[in-house]
């Protein structure tokens, strides 16, 4: 009884607002998939699978998430290689370094949308002005007009506040490489080159973990700096999973087909940070 | 073992009883807001006069914010008993704030929305406004499909090609009569005497998909007498875009507006130049953009110099009234929602009629907000420049209806904006243009 | 030797400082054209304002109704920082310490639930809370402060799980002899214990509650309730094109967050650090 008494009292409170918010929400998101239903208001009409037919058959649907994925490959890589090598050369012994690292993690104190805003400034304005001074071609056209470009300004922007954070997580990973593997790679004649990548990468191994996970999470979930920095432009070619979910429930008054959509990406979601937690596991127990 | 098999199933138990309450409220609600609406028809007249009520008004243009709180404030100081909320869409978010209200569980009471939704999104939105003082003093107030009069016209918009009234009389040597452009050619012989007077690019293309979608792809319609004449062959599948001279010869003017030869941005013609293009034509270095009455709030933030409009032209026949009218009608629908309480649906209608009759309410709409008013009785003029040019056009028969009332402007901006733009990124073809226009329209 | 060595430095300090470049120039460019107007911005955003005139901040606190908008932002993030670090502690505490099967699983759920997309959770969110319970229009604040506890839970409680494991028995064991209840014990002496790990939580909380503007959007229908982000939104909307309040109201919107930053920049980054350990 008085356990009971105690599992109510620290878990009762953690139950309840994970109940409220994600709990109950998520179990009857899948209910509401089998409803056709256009606003949160109209009746609901028992559908069966419909949503899900209709979503599947959405190609908007699909090239949002295709393009989702490239953003999630493209972000990945350079994310990840960006913040190692701010993290190497930040521990490489040189005065100033705190000062350094305090710098570089300063884009992740700003929200995504307030950073769209910030970068839209820089695409729109800054960089053609500079490219018509210095005539640098690349520049002179604003970058947001062009399919492809939206998209690398999307990635850029994203590898700029990120790389910061994940610096800081392979900072951790870099100070507890034990001193002694080093010095002892070093009287072996390994160069630096190769004590990179022959000791210190493979030792970093689970730090790759938790950022290629938190890289991998936030690059489908994206929303904020999408809508804030492209809209979706120029003509829906940077419109990615999100939005499309965001615009179908909200915008053209489908719930039921958005909502299909939202579980077809956890699904997707969930694959795939499954599969890669599992592997590079593996890779951590056998390396 | 048993025991967490227990707690386990208690906690599933207590999930599935929260759903189903959710599902039962559901269902209570609903059943309980069509009883009150009936109750509401049958006796409107039942409200006490002086009782405090709430009304909640959803206002669309996000240019206005700041004045429509202040016109609650007036309204508000004349009406002590009534308590005025106002909520604005921001510019640009394609969620309305009626939708994302009323998904929220708030019910409106004065809704503004455009004139298409009346008849469609919003059909069954409004109560009937036919015994309204007001109706009789415009000729814009907005029926629904059976003719009853349900909304209320707040103001009077127009769009066409946008001009700086200095650079193009400075070009042409004199004064310029913007009505005198009424050929394809004739524009293109004022965009060579642009360059000729030294401006690089007369055209400063802005490409945002509405105004491409919405308002420029819109026009075609008004080759009927009805409009939504037209709208009805494309929903029967028996009007082929791809052949119309009209449709095709919008196109034709568009060429020429995003052309690298005259457009400033017409090496890359798709951007965000909605600032940029403002400017230029703003600061004069170009002369000509394609928008309506409201730019001139950006044109206003870096010139104070005076604007009008150009009509858009559609081929070289003088004649055709497409080439000597601008496309002018009543925009931003106010309807009563038929779900608020009777108190408030009274409060909304002494709003509306504030707009109309009182002299705060009429100077607020004109001067203050520079609304041109669809009400005749209103004394005021607009000093906006191209409000004005407006009104002038209205008074001497040299508007046509406002095209993008005719279509479902959500739909045109999210499916068919896109491939507009496309179409001016010569991505597409116009083919390809014209056959998902009509796919639209037959897929729906 | 001494060579390659100074080499080495020089090409460091070279990368380093490029970086740096990068990472803050856009900073700098919102601090040299928030004292322009209009025609200086467009005509030259690189060049440097003619006065330090502060006007248009005067003018964007006025126009965002900065005070009110920064109280809600301040009193949703404080609220909600503080509650999910009580309860997800006491959770936490509680799953490591009576690790039944009922506990085990509620944990695996907690854990296995932060790979769920908001994206997923978001219309039902708005269905359940706002057109059937119409919780939306009656306690926004309240309704969005719980959102924020429940999502916020699940990493909390896995960073605290992770820390109390490590957390040697024999001090409560103590405790727990001398007569102290079982809540006695976690108030008086794990709590206190866990203040390193409640910081590293609280500040990460904290940076994404601020800055989060999907699910305010969706909650916060009256504009005496929104947050910095909406309120950047809508002012965004309302002023599309101009600039000269744009880059003030984007750098107010910020500035909060910068200054907690300047101060606290040593618990921040060693925050992340043990967040990432665990």
């Amino acid at each position: 009884m008085k356990r009971l008494g105690n599992q109510l009292f620290f878990t009762g409170p953690t139950m309840i607002f994970f109940s409220i918010a994600l709990l109950i929400p998520f179990v009857y998101g899948f209910y509401l998939t089998l409803m056709k239903m256009a606003t949160p208001v109209s009746p609901m009409e028992y559908a069966g699978v419909e949503n899900y037919l209709r979503a599947i058959r959405d190609n908007k649907f699909w090239d949002s998430m295709w393009l989702t994925i490239k953003y999630v490959g493209a972000t990945i890589v350079l994310v990840n290689v960006t913040g190692f090598a701010l993290a190497y050369l930040v521990t490489s012994g040189l005065r100033k370094q705190n000062f350094f690292r305090t710098a570089f993690f300063t884009p992740n104190l700003i929200g995504g949308l307030v950073l769209g805003y910030i970068w839209q400034f820089i695409f729109v304005r800054s960089l053609p002005t500079l490219g018509e001074k210095l005539g640098v071609e690349l520049f002179r056209l604003g970058w947001l007009g062009d399919a492809n470009l939206a998209f690398w300004a999307l990635v850029i922007v994203t590898v700029w506040q990120s790389a910061g954070y994940m610096m800081i997580i392979f900072i951790a990973g870099l100070i507890s490489i034990p001193r002694d593997v080093i010095e002892a790679s070093t009287i072996d004649g390994a160069n630096s080159w190769q004590r990179l990548t022959r000791m210190t990468i493979p030792l970093m191994v689970p730090a790759f973990v938790i950022t290629v996970f938190l890289s991998l999470k936030n690059a489908f979930m994206v929303y904020d700096l999408n809508f804030a920095l492209t809209g979706g432009g120029p003509y829906d070619s940077t419109k990615m999973v999100s939005m499309h979910v965001v615009q179908k429930a909200f915008i053209e008054n489908n719930y039921g087909v958005g909502q299909a959509e939202a579980i077809i990406l956890f699904v997707i979601v969930a694959v795939v940070t499954g599969v890669q937690v599992y592997y590079s596991k593996k890779m951590e127990v056998s390396g | 073992m048993r025991k967490t098999f227990v707690s386990v199933l208690v906690l599933l138990l207590a999930a599935v009883l929260v759903l189903t309450a959710c599902g039962g409220t559901g269902n209570t609600t609903a059943e309980s807001n069509t009883n009150n609406s009936t109750a509401t028809n049958n006796n409107p007249s039942a409200v006490a006069e002086d009782e405090p009520v709430t009304i909640i008004i959803a206002n669309g243009k996000g240019e206005l914010t700041a004045l429509y709180e202040q016109a609650a404030k007036d309204f508000m100081t004349e009406n002590p008993n009534i308590t005025v909320e106002v909520h604005t869409g921001a510019v640009g978010d394609s969620l309305s704030v009626l939708d994302r209200l009323t998904s929220s569980g708030v019910v409106v009471t004065l809704a503004m929305v455009e004139p298409n939704g009346v008849l469609e999104k919003y059909k069954d939105f409004g109560i009937d406004l036919s015994g309204e003082r007001w109706v009789e003093e415009t000729n814009d107030a907005i029926k629904n499909a059976e003719g009853t009069i349900v909304g209320f016209p707040f103001s009077i918009e127009g769009f066409g090609l946008v001009y700086n009234k200095q650079v193009v009389e400075n070009a042409v040597g004199g004064s310029f009569d913007p009505f005198s452009i009424n050929t394809r050619d004739k524009l293109i012989a004022l965009f060579d005497q642009l360059q000729a007077s030294g401006v690089q690019y007369p055209v400063a293309y802005q490409t945002e998909g509405w105004s491409v979608s919405n308002h420029y792809s819109s026009q075609f319609l008004n080759q009927a007498e009805d409009p939504n004449s037209i709208v009805n062959q494309l929903k029967a599948g028996t009007f082929d875009l791809a052949s119309n001279e009209v449709w095709n010869g919008y196109y034709d003017t568009m060429d020429l507006l995003a052309s690298e030869q005259y457009n400033k941005y017409g090496e890359r013609p798709i951007g965000q130049y909605y600032d940029d293009a403002h400017v230029s034509v703003g600061k004069g270095e170009s002369a000509i953009l394609f928008n309506g009455n409201w730019a001139f709030d950006s044109l206003q933030a870096v010139a104070g110099d005076s604007f009008g409009f150009i009509p858009v032209p559609v081929d070289n026949n003088p004649d055709n009234p497409l080439n000597n009218k601008i496309v002018a009608g009543p925009t931003n629908i106010y309807i009563i929602n038929k779900d608020a309480t009777p108190a408030q649906q009274e409060a909304a209608k002494k709003y509306l009629n504030w707009l109309v009759y009182d002299e705060v309410g009429q100077d607020w709409l004109v001067n203050k907000a520079q609304v041109i008013s669809a009400f005749k009785n209103n004394p005021h003029k607009v000093t906006n420049p191209l409000g004005a040019a407006i009104a002038v056009a209205i008074a001497q028969g040299k508007t046509m209806p406002f095209s993008t009332n005719y279509i479902v402007p959500g739909d045109w901006f999210s499916i068919l904006g896109p491939e507009v733009q496309q179409y001016i990124d010569k991505r597409k073809s116009r083919e390809d243009l014209a056959q998902a226009i009509q796919s639209y329209y037959t897929s729906n | 030797m001494a060579d390659r060595r100074n080499a080495f430095i020089i090409i460091t300090y070279s990368l380093l400082i490029a970086a740096l470049f990068i990472f803050l120039f856009p900073f700098l460019l919102l601090i040299v054209n928030s004292f322009k107007d209009n025609g200086q911005i467009l005509e030259n955003p690189f060049s440097l304002p003619t006065s330090l005139s502060i006007g248009h901040f005067v003018d964007v606190i006025e126009k965002m109704n900065f005070l009110v908008t920064f109280k809600n932002s301040v009193l949703i993030t404080v609220v909600s920082v503080v509650l999910i670090s009580l309860f997800s502690a006491m959770a936490a505490y509680y799953m490591v310490r009576v690790a039944t099967r009922f506990n085990k699983t509620f944990f695996a759920i907690l854990v296995a639930s932060m790979i769920i997309p908001f994206q997923s959770i978001m219309i039902p969110l708005i269905y359940i809370y706002g057109a059937q319970l119409k919780m939306i229009e009656m306690a926004p604040i309240p309704l969005l402060i719980a959102l924020y506890v429940g999502f916020g839970s699940a990493f909390s409680v896995f960073i605290y799980h992770g820390f109390i494991k490590s957390i040697p028995l024999e001090l409560e064991e103590a405790s727990l002899i001398d007569g102290c209840t079982r809540k006695q014990t976690f108030f008086k002496v794990v709590m206190p214990m866990l203040m390193p790990t409640s910081v590293t939580i609280a500040i990460l909380n904290v940076l994404w509650i601020w800055n989060d503007y999907l699910l305010p959007s969706l909650v916060l229908t009256k504009e005496h309730y929104y947050t910095m982000p909406i309120k950047m939104k809508v002012f965004n909307g309302t002023y599309m094109n101009n600039w000269e309040l744009l880059i003030p109201a984007i750098l107010m919107t910020v500035l909060p967050v910068l200054i907690a930053y300047l101060f606290g920049q040593r618990y921040i980054i060693r925050g992340v650090m043990q967040g990432a350990i665990k």
